[in-house]
């Protein structure tokens, strides 16, 4: 009895077990089929209706204005009318990326160097979406500043100025009678860069006006353009990144190079106190372009009515006569014509190497489709490149570090466009290998993805091995119409190499004076890096060291990548 | 009896089961249906209820003038019938509103009819009448009565140029006109064979994009008049192959139509001779930044009036759609009559507006007109024979050209 009541009250309670499970098991059914229909407001993109932060993409040559700015405004306290706090956001991208965060809706604002961006962006926008209305919505501006041709004091007198104006062909043809004769500017991807590689188009088009899609794309002027590009030391990642360069590591291996005029300001008042050279703004004479910052809002489907209301409110800070005045000192031209660039407070005058009378002529800006077709033609113009990637395959690379690398180095390839530019992979460790044989990316992009897929660590550190081995080929190449450099990256001290660092440096040495000249690009990875080593050899051949960690890997590829 | 307990405690815990599901459901859901976490909203006496909202799109060149009146206007508490008005300003190119308009854009929860529209010229609204008549089969703007459209200040086509140049151009051409400037614009040779410095390179004409400011529009309309010297113009003379080809060789010599076009002037004091020499723009504008560029820039700016005068009259126009109420139309009028009070049109004297006020005079203390005299600004224009308002017709013709010819270049 008792084993037949027990029983009998197991099966109740088994069976209340079981329907429990299957009311729980149908209401989890319910709510996921629920979730899936009802639009949540966790952990979706969509922001709240309230959502006051507006989150602002800037260009990094305003770095420390927009900091200042932005924290200032922040600072304020200000709230929207139902009690959120007003504050924005800030995230650096170089111009053409920021186009391609705002056509996803990563931000809600924009501020980049130049206006010619958000012609392009509202033409991207009309193609992805269709839509007659433009993105871009309200635009102001606050701060503006003429691209220059930067230049040390020293050299812009040698080439006769103030006395004797100096313009796009005198550089030009300095540069291509003048092999020491050391010059830059950026890609197509910022504005200074557009600018240098449209007055390269205009002049080899024999026109200051009026330029074409035809006159782009005419063969004459693509000759012309290749020559000129040929005479480019090095591109770079853009000019506030260069003039940290400047500042950090001295004068270099450049004479001139294309940047805005409040770099010039920048450089000099940084350097100026310590009693180094200073650069001169050459306003070219056949004409310059502004940057002219312009402040955008993105009418974004989510945009919010706060958000609207910070961007206005943030206008009218930016547009103060305060922050005006603080515009100045940073040595951007401010939008208040009310205060006047020669004032006391003013960097304006010849002491920080600018003239505020200047420019006295603009080059004229052609439409977006020209302008499209001179950013997609300059990758054949360009100087070409022969490039190796030389990789630290050794133990200590085993894990994270050398996955991070792995990554790095193929953001590296991808971010290269052009197929002309060649490019080879080396690996060292005990032993040098041979990854993937440097040739055109055209044919060996694929065969590079899946060298660099198949690296693993192992053995030692035979650095100044694999640096000879991409060093003695690039010369044995003996091509002296492209950039030659190699880009090495290691993570420990060397210790298994057949040569010694004299004589490397001396063989480099030697080799860039007489032979072919061949920038090295260092990078020192994690703490352990032989830093001492990696500068020794960055040094003899005019390059650069740069540190990383598996952080910051992938990020250091990809500036480098806009050297090529 | 066992039985029967069992079956209760069965359906006593079934019950308690599903109130815990149930509640914990509900609990989950009611931020998502109330959209927040805080506490119940509690009622709030609605503003919109009692204050009567005028929302009023207004034309760029005035906008600065009218933001301002309103916001005095919002401070000294004006009420109509006991309600209390609350005036709002939408800046928006004249073009663009019509635009608007005309795709039926306001309407919505977003963007509802605006109560008032200020455009910078009376023949855009009655290009907007036109479309509606098509639509609604009546005007909702109207021409007569008390809600008529009424001009609350004026303002003329004049060129603004920098005094260096505008020196060599008169010592060359004598008289400066749209003849002259297209002489200069298509010199081969830039400023050195106009007789000016070569540093200044070659002639830089400013017009307004006038896909973005229908000043650009006005620019195009008086070349055009000029060209075939008459001050009304019809689709023919637009479309005519030798004045196109003039024209785009006129426009040719525009330095930027991509950035910020709708301020023209205000580029021109920005960016000072590097970008523009000249243009024929709007006096307002020319006399507003006239200080600015004196202080930017080491040459001054010189204002010359052309033959043909192209007149912006800026109409507050009441729109008499049901979208609106009684009461709203006429808080926007008690607005108007604000506007055209004496005191505030002599604030729009000071910002080189011409008065719609016959008792305001234009040479009062704080003049522009007064104050850049040296500077060629005129209380009394000379010699004006009017532009007509091109029909709706030449301004499509124009526009259509423009993106073809010169939008696309």
């Amino acid at each position: 009895m008792k084993r037949r009541r027990t029983s009998g009250t197991i099966s109740v309670l088994a069976g209340l077990l079981g329907l429990l499970a299957a009311v729980f098991i149908g209401c989890c059914s319910c709510w996921g089929v629920f979730d899936k229909l009802v639009p949540s407001s966790k952990g979706t993109p969509t922001p709240a209706r309230s959502q006051a932060t507006l989150r602002l993409a800037y260009s990094p040559e305003k770095e420390p204005l927009i900091n200042e700015l932005v924290t200032g405004f922040n600072a304020l306290g200000l709230t929207t009318p139902d009690g959120q706090p007003m504050t924005v956001e800030t995230v650096q991208l170089e111009p053409d990326v920021m186009i391609q965060g705002a056509l996803a809706g990563d931000f809600q604002a924009m501020t980049p160097d130049s206006s010619i961006w958000l012609d392009q962006l509202d033409r991207a926008w009309q193609e992805q979406t269709g839509s007659e209305s433009p993105l871009v919505g309200q635009t102001e501006r606050y701060a503006i500043s003429p691209i220059v041709i930067a230049m040390w004091a020293d050299v812009a007198q040698s080439m006769g100025y103030p006395a004797q104006p100096v313009g796009w062909l005198d550089i030009l043809a300095r540069a291509q009678s003048d092999p020491n004769f050391g010059w830059s500017h950026p890609s197509t991807t910022t504005a200074s860069g557009l600018l240098a590689t449209l007055a390269e188009f205009y002049a080899g088009a024999g026109k200051t006006r009026g330029l074409t899609e035809e006159d782009v794309q005419r063969q004459a002027t693509l000759d012309y353009v290749a020559a000129i590009e040929k005479t480019v030391r090095h591109y770079g990642e853009g000019e506030w990144a260069l003039v940290q360069r400047l500042l950090s590591g001295g004068r270099g291996d450049l004479d001139a190079f294309i940047c805005q005029e409040q770099l010039v300001i920048y450089y000099n008042q940084q350097a100026g106190a310590s009693g180094g050279p200073t650069l001169v703004a050459v306003y070219p004479k056949e004409g310059s372009l502004w940057e002219d910052h312009p402040l955008a809002l993105l009418e974004t489907p989510d945009l919010t009515a706060n958000q609207r209301l910070v961007f206005g409110r943030f206008v009218e800070y930016l547009q103060s006569p305060e922050t005006q005045k603080r515009v100045l000192t940073h040595g951007y031209r401010p939008t208040d014509l009310s205060i006047p660039l020669s004032g006391p407070d003013s960097p304006f005058s010849s002491a920080y190497g600018v003239d505020p009378t200047q420019p006295q002529t603009a080059l004229q800006v052609p439409g977006p489709a020209v302008v499209q077709v001179v950013q997609d033609v300059w990758w054949y113009t360009k100087r070409h490149t022969n490039v190796y990637l030389v990789v630290d395959t050794s133990g200590s690379m085993e894990g994270e570090k050398l996955e991070s690398a792995q990554e790095a180095l193929r953001i590296f390839v991808e971010q290269i466009k052009g197929d002309l530019e060649r490019v080879g992979l080396i690996e060292f460790a005990s032993e040098v290998y041979d990854v993937v044989e440097m040739d055109e990316l055209g044919k060996n992009r694929e065969a590079l993805m899946e060298g660099i897929d198949g690296l693993w660590a192992g053995g030692d550190t035979a650095l100044l091995d694999g640096v000879q081995v991409a060093y003695d080929r690039l010369q044995k190449r003996g091509d002296t119409e492209r950039i030659n450099a190699i880009v090495v990256m290691t993570d420990g001290l060397e210790n298994n190499s057949s040569i010694d660092l004299y004589d490397l440096i001396a063989e480099i040495e030697e080799k860039n004076a007489q032979g072919v000249p061949v920038v090295v690009f260092c990078i020192a990875y994690g703490d352990d890096a032989d830093m001492d080593t990696l500068r020794a050899i960055a040094e003899a051949s005019g390059g650069d060291v740069r540190r990383g960690d598996p952080e910051t890997i992938r990020q250091l590829y990809k500036i480098l990548s806009t050297y090529f | 009896m066992t039985m029967d307990r069992t079956r209760l405690i069965f359906f006593v815990i079934i019950g308690v089961a599903l109130l815990v599901v149930v509640c914990g459901l509900a609990i989950s859901l009611l931020p998502r249906i109330t959209g927040s976490l805080g506490p119940a909203p509690t009622p709030t006496p609605n503003p919109a209820e009692e204050t009567l909202e005028v929302r009023v799109v207004c034309a760029l060149p005035v906008e600065p003038w009218i933001t301002e009146a309103a916001r005095q206007f919002n401070a000294e508490g004006h009420t109509l019938e006991g309600h209390p008005i609350h005036v709002e300003i939408i800046p928006m190119d004249g073009l663009a509103a019509m635009g608007r308009y005309e795709r039926e854009e306001f309407g919505t929860e977003e963007n509802p009819y605006p109560t008032a529209w200020i455009p910078d010229n009376r023949y855009l609204v009655e290009l907007v009448n036109a479309t509606y008549k098509d639509l609604r089969g009546r005007d909702v703007f109207l021409t007569d009565g008390e809600y008529r459209a009424r001009p609350i200040a004026v303002s003329l086509f004049a060129w603004g140029i920098y005094a260096s140049r505008e020196e060599v151009l008169r010592e060359k051409y004598g008289e400066i006109d749209w003849h002259a400037i297209h002489d200069a614009a298509t010199a081969k040779g830039g400023w050195p064979e106009l007789g000016g410095d070569p540093s200044w390179g070659y002639f830089k004409l400013v017009v307004p994009n006038p896909r973005k400011n229908v000043g650009g529009l006005a620019a195009m309309v008086a070349a055009a008049g000029e060209y075939h010297d008459k001050n009304v113009i019809g689709v023919e003379d637009v479309t005519d192959p030798a004045f196109q080809e003039w024209l785009g060789e006129l426009m040719g010599a525009v330095t930027d139509f991509s950035s910020l076009g709708a301020y023209s002037v205000e580029n021109l004091a920005l960016f000072g001779y590097s970008m523009g020499d000249g243009g024929q723009l709007l006096e307002s504008d020319l006399l507003v930044n006239m200080q600015g560029i004196q202080t930017r820039w080491a040459d001054p700016l010189v204002i010359v009036y052309p033959k043909y005068v192209t007149w912006f009259d800026f109409p507050f126009t009441v729109w008499m759609g049901p979208e609106t109420t009684a009461q709203e139309k006429n808080a926007a009028l008690e607005f108007e009559k604000y506007l055209l009070s004496t005191e505030v049109q002599q604030q729009a004297v000071k910002r080189g507006l011409r008065p719609a006020n016959p008792n305001v005079p234009l040479d009062g203390p704080d003049s522009l007109f007064v104050k850049w005299q040296s500077q060629g600004a005129m209380v009394i224009v000379p010699r004006a024979t009017a532009m007509r308002s091109p029909d709706r017709d030449v301004l499509l013709a124009l526009l259509r050209w423009f993106d073809l010819n010169v939008a696309q270049r």
